[in-house]
């Protein structure tokens, strides 16, 4: 370490050119905004269902997140650090668990802030699929970002909203100019509980259909088959008779939106289409515990459990996260001479 | 001692070779043989070897049978005084370990010739015993409390481990909540919360995109037109607080007015290398802004990206 920094200068007239590339293609090619780019892995051993919920969250975070990272056991911190700054990845979603609870941190790279969060309860993608009579999860969906959205953030504290900001740039920005309705296909849902203090954490996947059409006709444009009419007198009374609608089929004037331009086959752009809503795991009701400064390190700004602890944890953490922060400094460094 | 242990055992495994009716004599005989001529017998011993040897040869196992009489006398008691002597030979070196074994496997030997009749009265005890008729069967008839104990042990054994493994499961399984089927209030108030966030932002993009739907970007007029509208939303951007246009990144507007604003390089800008104060009076402190200048830069990097 000593070394590099004696010799900090020399090494950067290397360096940058490497270095430049990365921070070029990590931008968006409409609005040029940098993307931001995540990790999600674990510190220390997962049970099972934990390492199952960490694959979920990758695959929530697609595509600009590694599917498959691999993980090894003596991968500390430092390592990912190391590895994030070149690939241009902004965030780290970390699982860890103890006896009492498994915990999500979320964090900025490469200098903070950090949240923590404490996982009360979770059900996998997979639960959640079981739950459902028919889990709809096409491979196209996860080929975009999803959209974010945040509800009961705004009480005007500060770590709500650190949390807030934190979560909007965890995924890619949208224009509302240019955007496309096709790649709109996923939304994460956060949604904060005053009373209990607790996060709801959803995931649903966005679906589009005309309203004021039967479902028969519905499906007769979707699907590419033919229809069955041979209970049918004749040829108008397909589109004639209606077919039975259940309840949830009830247009929602709430859900229902004018679209800018057709999607798919069957939302034109004239016509109204529902908002239908399909949870797709996984599902997290999480608790804020503590807001760090730094990376997994540095000054407690906020703690569930109050101050007392909190000057303890901070004296604590301090000894602790030197090395991290020396880690960071270096990232520093390095990533302000990409960017000159 | 030694010595005296050997005399001692020494009619026992005379016994075992000999017929029952000489067996004061040859006590007698034997002893003081072995007293007297422990060297002597040392001294046949090559010899009487290789005669021992020769007569083997020549016996047959059919001639055994009738030479048995004499010979056979004669050459068992020349044999245990032989033998006799050697042990004792040993037993001086290794005094008290060695012999006890060999005493023992000369009772053995002895016991088995004896006790045919023994074992054959156990035996037909054991297969005239009846049998009481049991699951565990007969055999272990006599283990079946110890059968009993030990199946119990091995039930407690497994509850405690299925215990232990219900508990690790739980530990590892906690948190992790199995959603119901049906859709509860609070589920479907999400849902209703995010179709809102859903319905919001795509009523936002109709009216943005529909706004420029008759304008193609391609044609001067349009474009001219395209133009105006940004500016002018730009221009109300510009009015609201500074601040927020700094800090609304996010915000989609911002993005693509600030195109249209000035030069997007910065260093054509005007305002470039005003606003920040440490550089106002760069001839005067040249030291500190070698030093500050690597603080510096990313700001001008990430103003010019925008």
């Amino acid at each position: 370490m000593a070394r590099f920094r004696n010799n900090k200068r020399k090494r950067d007239a290397v360096v940058r050119p490497i270095a430049k590339k990365p921070s070029g293609g990590g931008v968006d090619h409409v609005t040029g905004d940098k993307i931001p780019k995540s990790f999600v892995f674990s510190r220390g051993k997962l049970p099972g269902p934990l390492k199952q919920l960490q694959m979920d969250l990758r695959k929530l975070m697609l595509p600009f997140t590694a599917l498959k990272l691999k993980e090894k056991k003596r991968n500390n911190l430092k390592d990912y650090l190391n590895v994030a700054g070149p690939m241009g990845v902004t965030h780290f979603l970390i699982l860890s668990k103890t006896e009492s609870a498994s915990y999500l941190k979320v964090a900025r790279t490469p200098q903070g802030p950090t949240l923590t969060f404490k996982i009360c309860d979770y059900s996998l993608a997979l639960d959640v699929a079981q739950s459902q009579l028919r889990p709809r999860c096409p491979q196209e969906l996860f080929k975009n970002p999803p959209l974010i959205v945040l509800s009961g953030f705004g009480t005007g504290d500060q770590h709500l909203k650190l949390t807030t900001i934190m979560f909007q740039n965890i995924f890619p920005s949208i224009d509302i100019n240019t955007v496309k309705l096709s790649s709109c296909q996923r939304i994460v849902l956060l949604n904060y509980n005053k009373e209990t203090k607790l996060i709801d954490f959803r995931h649903y996947s966005i679906r589009l259909q005309p309203v004021g059409v039967s479902r028969r006709l519905r499906k007769f444009v979707q699907n590419h088959q033919a229809p069955d009419l041979r209970t049918l007198q004749d040829v108008s009374d397909f589109v004639t008779r209606a077919g039975y609608g259940s309840e949830s089929e009830a247009d929602d004037e709430a859900a229902t939106v004018s679209l800018a331009s057709d999607l798919g086959r069957a939302n034109q752009a004239s016509s109204k289409s529902a908002v239908k809503l399909q949870e797709i795991g996984p599902r997290m009701t999480l608790q804020l515990m503590k807001v760090e400064e730094g990376l997994c390190a540095g000054g407690v700004i906020f703690n569930e459990h109050g101050p007392v602890e909190e000057a303890k944890k901070q004296a604590n953490q301090e000894e602790n996260g030197e090395e991290d922060n020396n880690a960071n400094q270096e990232e520093n460094s390095e990533e302000d001479n990409d960017e000159d | 001692m030694s010595a005296e242990e050997a005399a001692a055992s020494s009619p026992k495994k005379r016994k075992s070779r000999t017929t029952r009716g000489v067996k004061g004599k040859k006590k007698a005989k034997v002893f003081s043989r072995t007293e007297g001529q422990g060297k002597k017998a040392k001294k046949i011993d090559g010899r009487m070897k290789k005669l021992f040897r020769k007569r083997a040869r020549d016996y047959n196992s059919d001639e055994d049978d009738d030479n048995e009489g004499n010979e056979n006398l004669s050459l068992n008691s020349e044999r245990t005084v032989e033998a006799e002597s050697d042990e004792e030979a040993e037993e001086k070196e290794l005094e008290s370990g060695s012999e006890d074994e060999g005493d023992e496997m000369e009772t053995g030997v002895m016991k088995f010739v004896e006790g045919c009749r023994a074992f054959s009265l156990a035996f037909n005890k054991i297969t005239k015993k009846s049998v009481s008729e049991d699951l565990l069967g007969p055999v272990l008839s006599g283990h079946k409390k110890l059968l009993a104990e030990k199946l119990a042990e091995e039930e407690a054994d497994h509850k405690v481990k299925a215990d232990a493994k219900k508990e690790k499961n739980s530990l590892r399984e906690k948190g992790h909540v199995k959603p119901a089927n049906f859709l509860d209030s609070h589920e479907k108030f999400l849902i209703s919360v995010a179709t809102k966030g859903v319905v919001k932002l795509f009523n936002g993009v109709n009216k943005a995109q529909n706004a420029q739907k008759g304008l193609n970007p391609s044609r001067t007029k349009d474009a001219k037109a395209l133009a105006k509208r940004r500016k002018a939303a730009f221009l109300s951007e510009l009015h609201k607080k500074p601040t927020q246009d700094a800090e609304s990144s996010k915000g989609a507007n911002s993005a693509a007015t600030k195109k249209e604003d000035g030069p997007g390089w910065a260093p054509l800008r005007d305002s470039y290398m005003l606003t920040s104060s440490k550089l106002k009076n760069w001839d005067k402190m040249q030291d500190t802004n070698a030093a500050d200048d690597m603080g510096e830069t990313p700001q001008f990097s990430s103003s010019d990206e925008d």
